[in-house]
C-alpha cells in the first residue's frame, strides 16, 4: 500500500533534535520528527526503543533534555532565552501536560488510564474540562450560562461516545467495560479535548483481530475529521495499512522515516527487530 | 497454636446442621418463649437495688427493655416467611434482643448484688433470644429485599414517614435519662433500622428521594426545624444540636478536600480555629486584648476569607506532595496553628484563650435578632440555644449547597478525576495543582465560616479546642458517615459529637470506641453509613472490571 500524499502539507508538529537522558541512559537521542496536518504517522521500533518516552516528551509528561518542539505556532519545548531564562534560571522552558493538552495534543496510554470509578460519560466530560471555563462562582450560582455550557459539554460527550461506538454504555462505570471498549473510551476522552493531534500509544494492544480492524476504521475516521494522528504500534499490519508515514526508533535514535513501502523494504528495520547474526538479539 | 476461629466456625456449622431440619418449630418456640419472658417480671421483689429500676422491671407488663425484647422477638418471626432479606432482618433483631437482655441481666445482677437479683423473665429472655439467634442463623443468605417502585403520592408519603419516624426516634431517645435504658433503646432502634434496611425500606426511600428531591429536602428541613420545638424549654439538646450543626458544616467542608479531591488533611481543624479566632477577636469579648466589635454579617465572610486565604497560602507549596507526605505536612500545620495561638499571648491570650464572647446580635436584620434571648415561636417558648440551632440549619444548607453544586460541575468532576488518576487527569488538560489548591481553599473557607459561628456558640476559644484530636474527629465523621456524601458528613458529626453527650461512659472511652467503630465499619461497610452513588459501585460492583483495568497491555514485538 502506498502513502496518500496529503494535499496541504503544512507541518503541524515539528520536533528538532529532541533528546532525553535518564542518568546514563540516552532514552531519546536527537530525534527529528514532523507531522503534517491530517497525516497518520506510525512510530515503531523494538521494545525499549524509546517510543513511549518520546511520546512523553511531546506531551510534557517528561521534560526533554534538549531540542525544540513546536506545535502550530506554539513552542511546546525549547531553549530558554531572554527574561524567561533569567526568571527560571533554567536552560530550557517546557509546558506542563495540561497546558500542552490545551494547546492541542491529546494522548492515550499504553496501559489504559481511565478514571475507573467514573462513568463512561463522566470520563469523556473530564476531557471537556479544558475547553470549558465555568468557575466556582458560576458552579455555585448556577446561572443560565452554567446550564448552557454544561448541556453543550454533555451533548459533545454523547456525540463522541456515538463516534467511537459507546453511546449505549454512557452510564456504565469505566472499569466495567470490556478491554477493547476501554481503549475506545480512552480515545473518546482524548478527542473531547478538541485536539489537533492525537497520540495513540499501542491502541490495539490486547485486542482480537476484529477489534483491531474496528480500531483501524476508527483512526481513519478520526483522520477524516481533519486531525493528525501519531500511532505507536507493534502490529505491523495495522501500521502499514493505516499510516501515511512511518518512523522507526531504535535505541532512542530515529533509524529511518518514510512511506510504509520504503520502511518495509529497508533491511535495517528487519535487522533492528531481529538483530544480525553477528550481534545477536538486539532487542 | 490452635485454630480458634476455625473451631468456632466448625461449631457454628454443626449447630446449624442440627437446627436446620427443625427450624420452623424451633423459631416459633424461641420467639414465643422470648416474647413471653418479656411479659414476666425481670426483677425479684424484696431485693434492694442500688438504683431505681429502669423501665419498670419490677412488675408484670411491658415497658422499656422488655418492650424492646418483645417487639424484636416478634419481628424474628419474619423467618417463617419468604421475604428476601429475612435472614438479615431476623438475625439483626435476635442479636438486638440478646444484647438488650444481657444488658438488663447484667445491670440487675450488679445492682442487686448477686445472681438471685435477676428475675425469671431476665433469665428466660436471655436464653430465649440466644436460641432465637442460633435459629435465625440457619436462615438462607440472600440479597436484601427490593420494594416495588412507589407511585407519586406514596413516595412522598414514604419520605415523610421515614423522616418523621427517625425524628421521633431521636426525640424519644434523647428524652430517656437513664443511660442503660438509652443504650437499650439505641440498640432497639439500630436493630429495627438494620431490619428495615434488609427489607429494602431505605433503598426505596432513596429512590423516592431522588425522584422528589425538592420534597425530600423540604421534609428533612422541616424535621431539623421541628427539633427545637420538640425540646420546649429544655436547653440541653439544643446546645448539643448547635455544636453538631457547626461540626457538620465543617465536616462537609472537609468532605470537599478528602471525599472529592482525595487529599488527606489531618490539620483541618486549624481552619475551623482560624474562623473561630477571627470571630472571637472582632466580637468585643469580655476577656480579650482587642476591644473592637465588628458586625457579624461582616465577620462571617471575613473569617471564612481569612481561613481560605491561609489555606491557599499553606496549600500552594505543600500540595505538590502526595498521599502520606501531604497528610504529615497538614498534621504539622494543625499543630503549628495551635502552638502559635498558644504563644501569641498579646493577641490571643495564650492558653487562656478568649472567653466571654457575647451572643450574636444581628441588629436591623428581621427587626433585630438577639441570639442571647429565649424566644417564643408559635406558642412554644424555646431557650436561646435554639436560636443557634436555627442559625446552624441556615449554615448547613449553605455549605450543602456549595458542596452539591460544586460536586455536580466540571470542577467536581475534575476533583474526582484527580483522585482517581492524577497523571491521566493532567494529560486530559486539568491543571491539577490549581484544582487541588481550589479544593483545599474551599474546604478551608467553609471551615472558617463554621468556625465563626462556633466561637459564639462555645462562648470561648482556646488553643485546646483545636487539637489534633478534633481534626481526627472530623475526619472520622466524614469516613463514618460516608465519604463524598453530604448526609453522611451530617450523620457522622451527629453520632460523634452527639452520642458521647448522651452516654457518659462513651465519653470516657471515646477514642477507643471510635477506633473500634471505624475498624468494624471498614470490615463490614467500607463505603460508610450513607453511600454516595459513585462509591456504592466502587465497592460493590464485581471485581472483574477492575481486573480488566489492570490487565497488562504488553504484547510481544512482531
Amino acid at each position: 500500500m502506498t502513502a496518500q500524499p496529503v494535499a496541504t502539507a503544512t507541518p503541524l508538529l515539528q520536533a528538532h533534535g529532541v533528546s532525553k537522558r535518564f542518568g546514563g541512559l540516552l532514552a531519546v537521542n536527537n530525534v527529528d520528527f514532523v507531522v503534517n496536518q491530517g497525516e497518520i504517522v506510525g512510530l515503531i521500533g523494538p521494545n525499549g526503543a524509546g517510543k513511549t518516552t518520546f511520546f512523553n516528551c511531546l506531551t510534557g509528561m517528561v521534560v526533554p533534555t534538549s531540542g525544540r518542539i513546536v506545535y502550530g505556532d506554539a513552542e511546546i519545548f525549547g531553549a530558554s532565552s531572554g527574561w524567561r531564562k533569567a526568571l527560571s534560571r533554567r536552560d530550557v522552558h517546557a509546558h506542563t501536560p495540561d497546558q500542552i493538552t490545551k494547546i492541542g495534543l491529546a494522548r492515550t496510554f499504553q496501559n489504559i488510564r481511565l478514571f475507573p470509578n467514573m462513568t463512561v460519560l463522566e470520563n469523556v466530560l473530564v476531557g471537556r474540562h479544558c475547553r470549558t471555563r465555568e468557575g466556582v462562582l458560576s458552579a455555585v450560582g448556577r446561572g443560565p450560562r452554567f446550564h448552557r455550557t454544561e448541556r453543550e459539554a454533555r451533548e459533545r460527550a454523547v456525540e463522541l461516545l456515538q463516534f467511537v461506538g459507546l453511546r449505549r454504555d454512557a452510564d456504565e462505570l469505566a472499569r466495567g467495560l470490556p478491554y477493547g471498549d476501554q481503549r475506545r473510551l480512552e480515545i473518546a476522552r482524548a478527542l473531547a479535548t478538541d485536539p489537533g493531534l492525537l497520540l495513540l500509544d499501542e491502541p490495539t494492544a490486547g485486542m482480537n483481530p476484529a477489534e483491531t480492524r474496528a480500531t483501524m476504521d476508527l483512526v481513519k475516521k478520526i483522520r477524516d475529521l481533519g486531525l493528525a494522528v501519531i500511532v505507536i504500534e507493534h502490529d505491523m499490519k495495522f501500521i502499514f495499512n493505516l499510516c501515511d508515514k512511518v518512523a522507526v526508533l531504535v535505541q532512542g535514535a530515529k533509524l529511518i522515516e518514510g512511506t510504509p513501502a520504503e520502511v518495509q523494504a529497508d533491511p535495517r528495520v528487519i535487522e533492528a527487530y531481529l538483530g544480525t547474526t553477528a550481534e545477536g538479539d538486539a532487542s | 497454636m490452635s485454630d480458634f476461629p476455625g473451631v468456632l466456625r466448625d461449631g457454628r456449622e454443626r449447630l446449624r446442621a442440627r437446627i436446620e431440619p427443625r427450624r420452623r418449630p424451633l423459631l416459633v418456640a424461641a420467639a414465643a418463649v422470648t416474647a413471653v419472658a418479656a411479659l414476666l417480671p425481670w426483677s425479684v421483689p424484696g431485693v434492694g437495688y442500688t438504683n431505681p429500676l429502669p423501665g419498670d422491671l419490677g412488675s408484670v407488663g411491658l415497658g422499656g427493655h422488655r418492650l424492646y425484647v418483645f417487639v424484636l422477638a416478634l419481628v424474628c418471626l419474619v423467618g417463617l416467611t419468604n421475604v428476601a432479606g429475612r435472614r438479615r432482618m431476623a438475625t439483626a433483631c435476635a442479636l438486638g434482643a440478646l444484647v438488650i437482655s444481657v444488658i438488663a441481666l447484667y445491670s440487675l445482677i450488679k445492682q442487686g448484688g448477686g445472681t438471685g437479683a435477676a428475675g425469671v423473665g431476665a433469665w428466660v429472655g436471655t436464653v430465649g433470644s440466644l436460641v432465637l439467634l442460633a435459629v435465625t442463623d440457619t436462615l438462607p443468605t440472600g440479597p436484601p429485599n427490593r420494594l416495588p417502585r412507589l407511585a407519586a403520592p406514596a413516595a412522598v408519603g414514604a419520605i415523610v414517614v421515614v423522616v418523621g419516624v427517625l425524628l421521633a426516634a431521636v426525640v424519644i431517645g434523647l428524652g430517656i435519662d437513664d443511660e442503660t435504658q438509652f443504650l437499650c433503646f439505641a440498640i432497639f432502634v439500630g436493630a429495627l433500622i438494620a431490619a428495615a434496611g434488609a427489607l429494602g425500606v431505605f433503598a426505596a426511600f432513596r429512590e423516592a428521594f431522588d425522584q422528589y428531591r425538592a420534597v425530600g429536602y423540604a421534609v428533612a428541613l422541616a424535621a431539623a426545624v421541628a427539633f427545637p420545638f420538640t425540646q420546649g424549654t429544655n436547653a440541653t439538646w439544643d446546645a448539643v444540636f448547635a455544636r453538631v450543626g457547626v461540626f457538620a458544616a465543617a465536616a462537609i467542608g472537609l468532605n470537599v478536600v478528602v471525599g472529592l479531591a482525595g487529599l488527606l488533611d489531618l490539620g483541618y481543624i486549624a481552619f475551623f480555629g482560624i474562623g473561630g479566632y477571627v470571630s472571637a477577636l472582632l466580637s468585643d469579648a469580655v476577656f480579650t486584648t482587642v476591644h473592637v466589635h465588628v458586625p457579624f454579617l461582616v465577620v462571617f465572610p471575613l473569617g471564612a476569607m481569612v481561613a481560605g486565604l491561609i489555606g491557599v497560602a499553606f496549600g500552594a507549596p505543600t500540595l505538590r506532595l502526595r498521599g502520606d507526605y501531604l497528610a504529615i505536612v497538614t498534621l504539622g500545620f494543625g499543630e503549628i496553628f495551635r502552638i502559635v495561638v498558644q504563644n501569641w499571648t498579646g493577641l490571643t491570650q495564650g492558653p487562656n484563650g478568649i472567653s466571654g464572647i457575647p451572643d450574636l446580635r444581628l441588629p436591623g436584620f428581621l427587626g433585630g435578632m438577639q441570639f442571647g434571648k429565649p424566644h417564643t415561636v408559635f406558642g412554644v417558648s424555646m431557650p436561646f440555644q435554639a436560636n443557634y440551632v436555627f442559625l446552624d440549619i441556615v449554615l448547613v444548607i449553605f455549605v450543602m449547597l456549595v458542596f452539591a453544586r460544586l460536586n455536580d460541575s466540571r470542577i467536581g468532576r475534575a476533583w474526582v478525576a484527580i483522585r482517581e488518576d492524577e497523571l491521566a487527569a493532567r494529560a486530559m488538560g486539568i491543571n491539577t495543582i490549581a484544582l487541588k489548591l481550589l479544593a483545599f481553599g474551599i474546604g478551608a473557607t467553609l471551615a472558617g465560616a463554621a468556625g465563626t459561628i462556633n466561637a459564639h456558640i462555645g462562648e470561648s476559644v482556646t488553643p485546646d479546642d483545636y487539637q489534633f484530636i478534633a481534626s481526627a474527629l472530623l475526619l472520622s465523621a466524614v469516613v463514618l458517615g460516608g465519604m463524598g456524601t453530604v448526609p453522611g458528613a451530617v450523620l457522622g458529626a451527629a453520632l460523634l459529637i452527639g452520642l458521647p453527650e448522651k452516654l457518659r461512659f462513651v465519653q470516657d472511652y471515646r477514642l477507643f470506641l471510635f477506633g473500634l467503630a471505624l475498624v468494624l465499619l471498614m470490615r463490614f461497610r467500607p463505603e460508610g453509613l450513607i453511600v454516595s452513588r459513585r462509591r456504592q459501585r466502587e465497592f460493590h460492583e464485581g471485581g472483574s472490571g477492575a481486573d480488566a483495568m489492570s490487565q497488562p497491555a504488553q504484547v510481544a514485538p512482531v
